[in-house]
């Protein structure tokens, strides 16, 4: 017998799929129903008990770095020089990316510093602050190929802004 | 060509195979099991906290994912305890008062009465980026005022820009 005629004979065996060609067109719109395509993650902030107001304060002042989102501009200072840098807002959006740049020097000068205060408006946008926070907490840099989060300022603290003087 | 001998062609294989044609599924079925897989790795995540519908959370780059807390949910019309309305918003930012007492008084019932999470003192603040920080604030000092201290903010995780 030639291998046509062969051929003719036994044709290609067909498998029957359609039991689970039915599992899987249910299982593709259920599995997509319920896919979650952008992750919550959460900000952590740890405030201090309630009775930790009442502890004697030390003599000297720490040193204390402050971040003041104000709604023209972000305000980076310190207790010690006062005011560090000064960012005006560009383009409707606060500068972000200028003021992480600020704190990545700081935090060269200052390594060990772990705490910032970051002090809000009354009218501060809830994005504004979670912006800040997250702009002085860490930085994305590149270790060895791999994209990595270093540390600047994840001690955050979170007060009040001065009201401003009118000029 | 000559189109009499293409039609003799035709009958000749018509004769032949008889049975209807079948759907040739093979590359849909390879495309279904992949997405299938994906789809079921993707959703191996448990997802602890609710997506809400008419919260619009803030962006970040945390990558610390939610413990099992109690939930503030805070949109532009209402405080949510647990998915229980607690109090409006417009309320709050009206009183002169520091602290929200309504809300004071359902996180101390809330302390008695839910079980099964994992920091005693954690709350998850899931508020809408449009929220003032006055009404943040006093949600914070609330939170503290019931001694709840660890406080999450609940955010979209940002992603990374290379």
């Amino acid at each position: 017998m030639s291998k046509r005629t062969a051929r003719m004979r036994h044709p290609a065996a067909e498998l029957n799929i359609t039991a689970f060609m039915n599992l899987m067109v249910v299982l593709v719109p259920f599995l997509l129903m319920t896919a979650v395509f952008t992750q919550i993650t959460v900000l952590d902030l740890k405030l201090p008990p309630p009775d930790a107001l009442n502890k004697p304060q030390p003599e000297q002042k720490p040193y204390e770095l402050r971040l003041t989102i104000r709604a023209d501009s972000l305000v980076l200072s310190d207790n010690r020089v006062g005011l560090i840098k000064q960012f005006a807002r560009r383009d409707g959006k606060h500068d972000f990316a200028q003021l992480k740049s600020a704190l990545k020097q700081v935090k060269a000068r200052i390594p060990a510093h772990t705490g910032i205060t970051i002090l809000s408006e009354q009218q501060t946008r809830y994005k504004d602050l979670i912006e800040a926070m997250d702009s002085s907490r860490s930085y994305r840099t590149q270790v060895e190929g791999e994209w990595v989060f270093a540390e600047l300022f994840p001690n955050i603290s979170i007060g009040d802004a001065a009201r401003q003087v009118a000029k | 060509m000559s189109t009499r001998r293409d039609k003799r062609k035709q009958k000749f294989k018509a004769r032949r195979r008889p049975r209807a044609t079948l759907l040739n599924l093979v590359s849909l079925m390879d495309i279904f099991t992949i997405l299938v897989f994906f789809l079921l790795v993707n959703a191996s995540t448990a997802e602890v906290l609710p997506s809400p519908k008419n919260i619009l959370l803030p962006e970040a780059g945390a990558d610390k994912l939610p413990a099992l807390n109690l939930v503030i949910a805070v949109d532009d019309r209402v405080i949510r305890l647990q998915g229980k309305q607690v109090i409006a918003v417009s309320d709050v930012l009206e009183d002169g008062k520091s602290s929200i007492r309504p809300l004071y008084d359902a996180l101390l019932e809330a302390r008695k009465t839910v079980k099964n999470l994992t920091d005693k003192q954690g709350v998850t603040i899931m508020g809408d980026q449009e929220i003032p920080y006055a009404l943040l604030k006093k949600i914070m000092l609330t939170c503290t005022g019931a001694e709840y201290t660890n406080i999450s903010f609940a955010v979209i995780q940002k992603v990374a820009e290379s």
